[in-house]
């Protein structure tokens, strides 16, 4: 917080720290791009206005920390519990609309389906042009709420990190290049945080007409992958190569997936039609 | 009385909507957070192990919720 305070002083001198600021802005992409994933998937699949309020709580909500708390709170890097709590809702809520969507795709779903009707129901009023209401869900709210907060407090970390540290790679160590180095580590995050949206703002509409079992597929497999990467964190694992391992844990639930459901598809078709007497 | 029973369950139908999902997983979870707390520090070969491990756990309950639904009824 002291550094931040510093920042008028030293806006006349300001010389950006390249370095500080590339590694800020690659590193805040990345988190941003996580959190935005979230943010999308209850957008398409719950509704916008829930997945909204909820990034908006949570960037309330950091922003307060922040300024309450300041650098002391960003230098406490205890966010097992919070990674390995939202970690394991995901997984948990990954695996319901994964088990979903394998059983649709696979032919085995049961043909008298309430969400399927409600799915109807839905695009029939909105093909005679009835305006859906956008029903805040709670759900679709914490979930967005919490990705954002805990993606958001690890680019504030990044931005300290990155902001402090860079500063102190030199000899001479000073206020003047420390603020710099933290106004260039916030520049990065910025332009990074814009970027991320500004691609999300572009992707939406298409993606709002992927076929409903596929969204919710896709969906599956995404929130079973960030669930299993930020559970594994809380759970003391130090995945090899950081964010990057997040694709080959999603490589790994997509080829089980397709796995699954051929395991599961030809039995459909080789299994006999029970008797009608039967049962 | 039957409000406060239900909140929990309409969360949990919400969430899960399966036992054996939420049993698999949160095992899964306590055995590798148990390991990971006993030992002072991880190899790098450690975390790549327990990571498969929790990935195969993962795998593992969504195979078994899925069979249980498709194994065919007896009687």
């Amino acid at each position: 917080m002291q550094a931040l305070l510093l920042l008028p002083h030293v806006l006349g001198v300001f010389t950006p720290d390249w370095g500080v600021g590339t590694a800020s802005f690659l590193a805040s992409t990345v988190e941003f791009v996580e959190a935005f994933t979230i943010v999308l998937v209850v957008g398409l699949t719950i509704n916008w206005r829930s997945s909204f309020v909820g990034a908006a709580l949570a960037t309330v909500t950091l922003a307060v920390l922040i300024a309450i708390f300041g650098l002391t709170l960003l230098q406490v890097k205890n966010l097992e519990i919070f990674r390995l709590v939202v970690g394991v809702v995901l997984v948990l809520f990954g695996l319901k609309w994964l088990k979903k969507a394998l059983l649709r795709y696979s032919g085995r779903k049961a043909l008298h389906d309430e969400e399927a009707i409600f799915e109807e129901e839905r695009a029939a009023l909105k093909a005679r042009g009835v305006a859906i209401p956008q029903k805040i869900d709670t759900f679709g709210v914490v979930t967005s709420y919490k990705s954002v907060l805990l993606e958001g407090l690890e680019v504030a970390f990044i931005v300290v990190t990155f902001g402090l540290t860079g500063s102190n790679s030199g000899a001479i160590v000073n206020k003047t290049a420390q603020a710099n180095s933290l106004t260039s580590a916030i520049i990065g995050a910025a332009i990074a945080g814009v970027l991320v949206i500004v691609m999300g703002a572009v992707v939406r509409a298409p993606l709002s007409r992927v076929p409903e079992n596929t969204l919710k597929f896709v969906v599956g497999i995404m929130l079973t992958s960030f669930g299993t990467f930020w559970g594994g964190e809380g759970l003391g694992i130090t995945w090899p190569h950081s964010d990057v391992d997040l694709l080959p844990v999603i490589a790994v639930y997509l080829l089980t997936s397709f796995v699954i459901v051929q395991v599961l598809r030809p039995r459909t078709i080789s299994q006999p039609a029970p008797p009608a007497a039967q049962g | 009385m039957q409000q406060i029973i239900g909140f929990p369950r309409a969360v949990y139908n919400f969430i899960v909507g399966d036992p054996i999902i939420l049993t698999g997983v949160l095992v899964f979870f306590v055995v590798i957070g148990i390991i990971t707390h006993v030992s002072k520090s991880l190899s790098t070969m450690a975390n790549v192990t327990l990571g498969v491990v929790l990935i195969a756990g993962v795998i593992l309950s969504l195979v078994l919720a899925l069979y249980r639904e498709t194994k065919p009824k007896q009687g």
